[in-house]
């Protein structure tokens, strides 16, 4: 009887903090479906529509906002740096779990420093620069900026998975006739799949939320969602409701690529823990 | 198949602002075609080392390997065609077992598909693993894992095989018919082969020879009962044998004769200077109660099925003697009795430098 009471007690305060957790998230989906005229009422009463997603999709009035080119600015830069993050952070965590050089532990230092650093610190001069070099406002310029916020988070995790890996895996390997090179991808890069699945979906919503650079360091051409939707919030009067499903537009990428990778994400964070 | 010949081999590890290790000092050996030669010693002795440089991965600090008469040294792993059962058994996990044995035919090349198939199945057979050809090596009992691991090594037909600690995950039951497989495959596809392993039994049934090392130099190398029957100093007549040997220090009074105590002599078929501090070794299976010779009293006994272990106490003597008795023999603690060892059984080495007196 006690124990049933307990565990009702636990079930209940568990939905409690599921409905405060959830609560922002459930405001901006009433928010997203007000009308703009209903906006600032504060009853719960209200007309439902889809003008908003109309509106932020550009079917209806676009308010001079071009909200999807911000979204497939996003598509392309976060993909883009991820996508340049594993060519670099790959081979450069397999390294890191192998081999001990000169100043390597630095490197792997400084490289997890650009996360802890706040991102405003490097603003200012990384923004005269990109003015300078021609790179503001372009794909490669926040491709490039992205790396700060997606390498590092590669680099250290994919190089954890490295590390659990056997080294005689590899060495079998190069006895049987590969070469260092060919032993990394084919021997190694496989048996870590589901980590870079997991590591990328990360690094991805990671670059995909970040606000700081594409605020400072775009304009027009390359600006991202995270700083689009604010755009509604400009001229006369704020159009909160345009702001919150421009949002929950834009969660809809991050989310489907966390339900499409979900079975390796599992894997992934679990690898490593059972040693055979 | 091919002799195999390590000459001066060195391996030094240098680390920024730390004093170099020396890992492998200088190992000569010199394997016929054919042999399986034992390396023993406790860990850090620098026989995993001595492995990995005949393997090519580990760089070579000095000296050189000869593979059927020509230096590897220069050569990376790949071109070595040595063939390596790991320690643990580096198989690869999303591949079947079939698959794991192909594996280093296809990394080679110049062998069909038809060709590599034919070739598993008849390792698998050799092997006997024919069973265990679609499983995938999670599935595997260490013992399959291993005769897996080993297959692999022999597929490609390695002019050396290197076996690194092969029984050391085994439990006791399959440790011995793993051993005794590994020996009639070993036999069977008469390969030259290096065992490495911490383990004496291990060591003593399998090899041909035994090269006992310590801190990177080996201490003794020759046939395992001479490893056994004559060890070259303390430290070889210590780590070989179990029960431990009993190694007593002494005073050697004239020839033939060593004191331990004022009370108990022990006479010794050698003849060193009187007044030299020795250390005299006897095996406890050496050891045996009769009624004349020198009396002990009984710390303990431990009657086991085949035999037992008594320890027993010598009179002004410090350290404990360990004595193999018959299975008959019951012995309670107090109890006295009386010992002798055969002077031809008892090893006498130099206290100083620890060499034996021959």
């Amino acid at each position: 009887m006690r124990r049933r009471l307990l565990c009702a007690a636990a079930d209940l305060a568990l939905i409690a903090y599921f409905v405060f957790a959830l609560f922002p998230v459930a405001w901006m989906v009433v928010l997203s479906l007000k009308p703009t005229n209903e906006l600032f009422s504060t009853y719960f009463s209200f007309t439902p529509t889809l003008d908003s997603y109309r509106t932020v999709l550009g079917a209806g009035d676009d308010q001079g906002v071009p909200f999807l080119r911000f979204f497939v600015n996003s598509l392309v830069v976060s993909l883009g740096a991820v996508a340049l993050s594993l060519v670099i952070g790959l081979p450069a965590a397999y390294a890191a779990a192998r081999w001990r050089f000169r100043g390597s532990e630095n490197l792997m230092f400084t490289l997890l420093s650009f996360r802890f650093a706040p991102e405003l610190t490097v603003i200012i001069p990384l923004f005269v620069l990109y003015q300078q070099l021609g790179l503001f406002d372009s794909y490669v310029g926040m491709v490039w900026v992205l790396q700060l916020v997606t390498l590092p988070l590669i680099v250290w995790i994919m190089r954890s998975y490295f590390s659990d890996l056997s080294p005689e895996l590899e060495q079998a390997a190069l006895l049987d006739g590969y070469t260092r090179k060919q032993a990394f991808f084919r021997v190694a890069l496989p048996l870590v799949k589901p980590g870079i699945a997991a590591v990328s979906l990360l690094a991805f919503i990671f670059a995909w939320n970040n606000f700081v650079f594409p605020l400072i360091l775009t304009s027009s051409n390359a600006q991202t969602v995270t700083v689009g939707a604010l755009s509604f919030l400009g001229g006369d009067r704020p159009k909160y409701n345009l702001t919150a499903a421009a949002a929950l537009v834009s969660v809809v990428p991050p989310l489907l690529l966390a339900l499409t990778i979900q079975r390796y994400l599992v894997r992934g964070l679990s690898f490593g823990a059972v040693k055979s | 198949m091919t002799e195999l010949a390590l000459r001066a081999l060195r391996k030094t590890y240098t680390g920024r602002g730390r004093a170099a290790v020396e890992a492998v000092r200088s190992i000569d050996v010199e394997l016929s075609s054919g042999e399986l030669l034992g390396l023993l010693g406790p860990s850090g002795c620098g026989k995993s080392t001595t492995l990995r440089m005949i393997a090519g991965l580990e760089t070579v600090t000095g000296g050189d390997i000869l593979i059927g008469g020509s230096s590897v040294v220069a050569l990376p792993a790949r071109q070595r065609n040595i063939g390596v059962a790991f320690e643990n058994y580096a198989l690869y996990p999303p591949l079947t077992v079939a698959e794991n044995l192909g594996f280093g035919l296809a990394a080679r090349g110049g062998c069909g598909r038809a060709e590599i198939r034919r070739r598993v199945a008849e390792m698998a057979e050799r092997i006997g693993i024919t069973g265990l050809l679609d499983a995938r090596p999670a599935g595997l009992s260490s013992g399959q894992k291993q005769r897996v691991a080993l297959a692999r090594a022999l597929i490609r037909v390695p002019d050396v095989l290197l076996l690194d600690e092969p029984l050391s995950h085994l439990d006791a039951a399959q440790r011995d018919t793993t051993r005794r497989e590994l020996k009639r495959i070993q036999r069977d596809s008469g390969h030259t082969a290096i065992l490495v392993t911490h383990d004496q039994e291990e060591a003593l049934s399998l090899a041909d020879r035994i090269a006992v090392m310590r801190d990177g130099e080996i201490q003794q190398l020759g046939a395992p009962e001479e490893i056994y029957d004559s060890p070259a100093n303390l430290f070889v007549a210590d780590f070989v044998g179990e029960p431990a040997i009993n190694l007593l220090p002494g005073t050697a009074d004239g020839p033939g004769g060593v004191r331990l105590s004022d009370s108990v002599r022990v006479p010794v078929p050698h003849r060193i200077p009187a007044g030299r501090a020795v250390v005299l070794g006897i095996r406890p299976e050496d050891l045996c109660l009769d009624d004349t010779g020198a009396r002990a009293r009984v710390t303990a006994h431990e009657p086991l099925l085949e035999s037992g272990i008594a320890t027993l106490s010598l009179d002004g003597v410090a350290k404990p003697l360990v004595v193999v008795t018959g299975p008959e023999v019951r012995l309670d603690r107090g109890d006295t009795v009386r010992i002798t060892a055969d002077p031809q059984h008892i090893h006498v080495f130099d206290a100083q430098t620890g060499d034996a007196l021959r």
